[in-house]
C-alpha cells in the first residue's frame, strides 16, 4: 500500500526536533494575518512538546494553508507539511471528508489519459480541466506534438483527501497510480498532489507545471521586465533545492519580478488552499495578496495557477496572464520544441 | 485563591544525570504560584484583553532558544496595542501577577520564559508604521523581528542599519539587550539605532520618549533589559539597501586574528568586520563592503597587513601543522567536516553572485540556525574594552576547551556613542570601555550529545568568573544568570538600579527574576 507520507533524501523529522527558531513564522501566511504564534508550526510543534494535545491544537492544524513555505527554511528538516496532514488525519472526520469518502468509494473508474502512446503525461488539476481554451494552450506551450497525454482523472479527489485530512482507501489510490507508472514523466499542476506523488512514484520523473512551462524558451523569451511572475507555492517548496535555482536564472534572464520574499520562499496567494476553496477566509487572502503586490512597480502579471486570477482580479487592474498565455497563437501554432 | 496551571512538560531533555527520576516541572524555583489569578483574569477579560489559558497556547512559550529554562505562564496574552498593554500592566500591578515580555523568544537563560503569570507575546505587534525614505526612518511596532522589517524596508530598496544575525529577533528585544551585527565595529549595536520610542511603564503609561522627550525614560528602556517599561513602537534610522562584498581570512591563532580585526576597527578599514570559528584551530575573520571603493580602499591599503590566508593557503598549512601532529587527527576530520558542510551554505547562488552577497542576513541567520542551533544551546558571552579582549577570548577559549570537544566562538566590536553613555550603564557595554566595546560568544556544539544541566550551568559559570575577574560584562547577565550581577557590576550600581526600579514598577511585576 502507498505510503500517505512524502518522500525526500534526507530523512526528515518531526516536531520533536523543533529548537524554536521561529524562522517557519516568517513566511508563514497564517501568522501573517493572525500574529499568532500559536497558527504557526512553531507554535504547533512547542505545544505539543509542552503536553497539548491533538485537539488543543485542531484550530490552527485547519488553518494551515498547507503552502510549504515553512519547510525549506526549517533549519531542523523536519517534514512540516507531512506533520500537518498527519495532524489533518487525527482530527475528528469532518462532514466534508466523509462526503468525499463516500464518493471514492462509489466512483466508477474512469480512462485515465486522452491517448496512450505518449511518454509523459499531464495532470492539469481542476482549474485546467474547467478551462479547456487555456488546457490546449497549456499543452501548446509544452511543445506538445502529441508526446504529451492528458489524464482525465487527474488525482482531484485524492488531492482534496489528502487536504482535508480524509484517508483514501488504499484501493482508489492504486487505481489512480496504476496507470500512471507506464509514463517516464508526469507535469502535475496541483502541488500538494506532486508531493504525494513523489512519495508513491519514486521511479517516475515528476514535474510541476509552472517548472516545465518555465523552462520552455519560447515562454521564458516572453517574460520580461515589469512583469510580477507568481510562482505556484506549493510545486515550488516541494521540490525547493532545485527550484529556487531554477527561478532565480528565470529572474536573472528576463528581469521579472517574482514572488520571492528576501528568503526565496514564494508568497503564496493561499487561494487555492482549502479554507479559501470552501469560502473562509477571504480577507487574509485580499491582504496577502496587497502584501505580495506591495511597493512592486508591476506592469502585468504572469500567474501559474489559474486560481490566483480571479483572486488578483479582485485586488487590482493590472493585466494577468497566465504563463501558458505568453506565447502568442503564431508560435504556439509553431509549436516548437525548445 | 491559588491555582498552579495544568499541565505538564514531556521529559526533561537537559540533565538526566542531575535528575533521574524527577519529572522537570519548571526551572526556577521562584515561581508565582497563582494567588488571585482567576479573578486578575476575569478582570481583564472586562478590560477586552484576551487571556489565553489553552495548553496550545502556554505550552508553546515553555521555554526559550536555549531550551534549558521551562517554565509554563498561567496565561498568555498576545500584545495588540499599547492600550491594551497598558490595561495588562495596570492590572497586574493591583493583584501582583509577575508579567514576562517575550520578543522573538531567543533569550537562552529563560529571560523569555514565564515561570508562572502572564507571558506577553509582542509578535502580536508586528507590524510597520510608517516608512520615511526622505528622512531615512521607519516608525514601526516594536515586536517585528528584524526579517520582517527588513522584507517592507526592501520594496523601498531601503535595509536597517544593525540587527542581530538572527532573522526572528524582533526589534524590541534587540532594544532591551543591545543586538549587535558584524557591522556593529562602524554603526554601533541595534539599540544605538532607535530615535525615538513608545514604552508602556510598568504601571502603565503609555509614553513616548527620545533624547529630548523623557530622556530619563529613554535611557532605561534602551539596553534595560525589560526592567523599566514594554517597548511598543520604535522609530529607528534607516539606510539604502547595498548587497555586501565578502572577503575571508583564516588563522590558527585567535590572538592573531583578534588583533587584525581591532585593527581594521580602529582605522575603520572596513564596513563589516567580525571572527567566527571553528574550535580554536580555524578562525575565521570576516571582512566586507558597501561599496566597491571602500573595499579597493582596503585592498590598496590594509589586506597586506592582515596576517590571515585565504582559504587554499589555510589549508595547507593546516595540511601540514595535522601532518606533524598525527594524534590530533581527529580534530582535522572535524574541521574539514564542518567546513564542507558550512561553506556551501554562505555560497549559494541565488544570494551570492560575482563576489557580491544579497540579503547577508539570510544567509548568516540561515546558516546559524543550520549550524550552530539545536533545541538546547547555552552561548556565554564576555564584553570588553577593546584592550582586555584578547585576554577574554583566550581564557574563554581555554574554558570550552576544557568542557567540550567542539566549539565556536563569534567575536565582534561595538562602536559606542558617547552621547549614548548613560543608556550603557549596568548593560553589556563594561563601563571602562572607550570607543568600542568588544563581545565574545563560546557556544559549545552540543548536537545529539547529552549534558547535564549542571555541567552546563558550570561551564557557563567558569567563562562568567572570567569576566569577573576581569572587570568585565556580559550580552546575557540575566535570567539563570543574574547571580553574577552584582559580582560583576557592584552593589552600588545595583541597589542605584534596584531603586529606580521599585520606583517605575512597585509590585515588581515586569519581567520578574529577568535582573532584579
Amino acid at each position: 500500500m502507498p505510503r500517505l507520507t512524502t518522500g525526500a533524501a534526507a530523512p526528515k523529522q518531526t516536531y520533536a526536533a523543533c529548537s524554536g527558531c521561529s524562522l517557519c513564522l516568517l513566511v508563514c501566511p497564517v501568522w501573517r494575518h493572525t500574529r499568532d504564534l500559536r497558527y504557526t508550526p512553531h507554535g504547533r510543534a512547542k505545544a505539543l512538546q509542552h503536553g497539548a494535545t491533538i485537539a488543543d491544537i485542531a484550530p490552527s492544524v485547519s488553518a494551515c494553508t498547507l503552502c510549504g513555505a515553512c519547510e525549506p527554511v526549517c533549519p531542523e528538516n523536519i517534514g512540516l507539511v507531512d506533520m500537518a496532514l498527519e495532524l489533518r488525519r487525527a482530527l475528528p472526520t469532518s462532514t466534508i471528508t466523509e462526503n468525499l469518502l463516500t464518493r471514492m468509494q462509489t466512483e466508477k473508474p474512469r480512462a485515465l489519459v486522452t491517448k496512450s502512446a505518449a511518454a509523459t503525461v499531464l495532470l492539469p488539476g481542476m482549474p485546467l480541466s474547467w478551462n479547456q481554451v487555456l488546457l490546449a494552450r497549456v499543452r501548446a506551450a509544452l511543445g506538445d506534438m502529441g508526446g504529451i497525454a492528458v489524464a482525465n482523472d487527474h488525482g482531484a479527489d485524492i488531492a482534496l483527501a489528502l487536504e482535508t485530512g480524509a484517508a483514501v482507501p488504499p484501493q482508489h489510490i492504486e487505481r489512480f497510480l496504476a496507470p500512471l507508472r507506464q509514463y517516464k514523466t508526469l507535469i502535475v499542476a496541483d502541488g500538494l498532489l506532486l508531493r504525494q506523488l513523489r512519495a508513491w512514484l519514486s521511479d517516475v520523473k515528476i514535474v510541476s507545471l509552472g517548472a516545465a512551462l518555465s523552462s520552455r524558451a519560447p515562454v521564458r523569451a516572453r517574460l520580461r521586465a515589469g512583469d510580477l511572475y507568481v510562482i505556484e507555492p506549493r510545486a515550488y517548496h516541494a521540490d525547493y533545492e532545485k527550484l529556487v535555482t531554477h527561478y532565480d536564472k528565470l529572474r536573472a534572464e528576463t528581469g521579472c519580478a517574482m514572488n520571492l520574499d528576501l528568503q526565496r520562499i514564494a508568497i503564496p496567494t493561499t487561494v487555492s488552499s482549502m479554507p479559501r476553496r470552501f469560502g473562509w477566509e477571504t480577507a487574509a487572502d485580499r491582504e496577502q495578496l496587497l502584501w505580495l503586490l506591495k511597493g512592486r512597480n508591476v506592469s502585468r502579471i504572469v500567474i501559474e495557477n489559474e486560481e490566483d486570477r480571479p483572486a488578483f482580479e479582485r485586488v487590482c487592474t493590472i493585466p494577468i496572464v497566465h504563463i501558458a498565455e505568453l506565447m502568442n497563437d503564431e508560435t504556439l501554432s509553431a509549436g516548437k520544441p525548445s | 485563591m491559588d491555582t498552579a496551571p495544568s499541565g505538564t512538560f514531556g521529559l526533561c531533555p537537559v540533565g538526566p544525570d542531575a535528575l533521574q527520576g524527577i519529572r522537570r516541572q519548571q526551572t526556577n524555583p521562584a515561581r508565582w504560584h497563582g494567588a488571585n489569578w482567576n479573578e486578575f483574569a476575569t478582570e481583564l477579560g472586562g478590560l477586552g484583553v484576551e487571556v489565553l489559558e489553552s495548553m496550545a497556547a502556554r505550552g508553546a512559550f515553555a521555554t526559550d532558544a536555549g531550551g534549558t529554562a521551562y517554565g509554563l505562564p498561567h496565561g498568555v496574552v498576545i500584545a495588540s496595542s499599547a492600550v491594551h498593554i497598558s490595561a495588562l500592566l495596570r492590572t497586574a500591578q493591583a493583584y501582583h501577577v509577575p508579567v514576562t515580555v517575550r520578543g522573538g523568544g531567543l533569550t537562552t537563560e529563560g529571560e523569555s520564559v514565564a515561570f508562572g503569570g502572564v507571558l506577553l507575546d509582542m509578535t502580536g505587534m508586528s507590524r510597520v508604521i510608517k516608512i520615511d525614505a526622505a528622512a531615512l526612518t521607519v516608525r514601526t511596532q516594536a515586536g517585528i523581528f528584524w526579517h520582517s522589517l527588513a522584507e517592507e524596508l526592501r520594496r523601498e530598496n531601503l535595509d536597517y542599519l544593525s540587527a542581530p544575525l538572527n532573522l526572528t529577533s524582533t526589534v524590541g528585544g534587540s532594544l532591551n539587550v543591545g543586538g549587535i551585527d558584524v557591522n556593529s565595529p562602524r554603526l554601533g549595536c541595534s539599540a544605538d539605532q532607535a530615535i525615538a520610542l513608545q514604552v508602556v511603564t510598568p504601571t502603565g503609561e503609555i509614553v513616548e520618549c527620545s533624547d529630548t522627550a523623557n530622556p530619563e525614560l529613554f535611557q532605561r528602556a534602551i539596553l534595560g533589559y525589560g526592567q523599566f517599561g514594554v517597548i511598543t513602537e520604535a522609530t529607528l534610522k534607516v539606510r539604502p539597501y547595498t548587497p555586501i562584498r565578502m572577503h575571508y581570512f583564516y588563522y590558527s591563532r585567535l590572538r592573531t586574528a583578534v588583533e587584525d580585526l581591532q585593527m581594521l576597527d580602529r582605522n575603520d578599514a572596513s564596513d563589516y568586520s567580525g571572527i567566527l570559528t571553528i574550535m580554536d584551530s580555524a578562525v575565521n575573520l570576516l571582512v566586507a563592503f558597501d561599496s566597491v571603493e571602500r573595499e579597493s580602499a582596503f585592498q590598496a591599503q590594509w589586506q597586506s597587513r592582515l596576517r590571515g590566508h585565504g582559504e587554499l593557503g589555510f589549508a595547507l598549512r593546516a595540511a601540514v601543522r595535522y601532518a606533524l601532529r598525527p594524534w590530533k587527527l581527529p580534530e582535522a576530520w572535524y574541521l574539514w567536516q564542518r567546513k564542507r558542510e558550512l561553506f556551501p551554505e554562505f555560497r549559494r547562488p541565488e544570494y551570492v553572485r560575482d563576489g557580491v552577497m544579497h540579503d547577508r542576513t539570510v544567509v548568516f541567520s540561515r546558516a546559524v540556525w543550520k549550524f550552530w542551533g539545536n533545541r538546547q544551546m547555552v552561548i556565554p558571552d564576555i564584553a570588553t574594552s577593546a584592550e582586555k579582549f584578547v585576554e577574554a577570548v583566550e581564557r574563554g577559549n581555554a574554558v570550552c576547551r576544557k568542557y567540550f570537544p567542539h566549539y565556536t566562538l563569534y567575536c565582534v566590536g561595538i562602536r559606542l556613542r558617547a552621547d549614548h553613555r548613560p543608556h550603557y550603564e549596568m548593560s553589556c557595554i563594561p563601563p571602562d570601555a572607550e570607543g568600542w566595546a568588544y563581545g565574545c560568544e563560546f557556544e559549545p556544539m552540543i548536537g545529539t550529545a547529552v549534558y547535564s544541566r549542571d555541567h552546563l550551568q558550570s561551564f557557563k559559570n567558569a567563562i562568567y568568573d572570567i569576566g569577573v575577574d576581569m572587570g568585565a560584562s556580559y550580552y546575557r547577565f540575566g535570567g539563570m544568570m543574574k547571580g553574577y550581577i552584582r559580582r560583576v557590576f557592584g552593589d552600588a550600581l545595583v541597589d542605584r538600579q534596584l531603586a529606580l526600579k521599585r520606583a517605575a514598577d512597585p509590585a515588581m511585576i515586569l519581567n520578574r527574576d529577568v535582573i532584579f
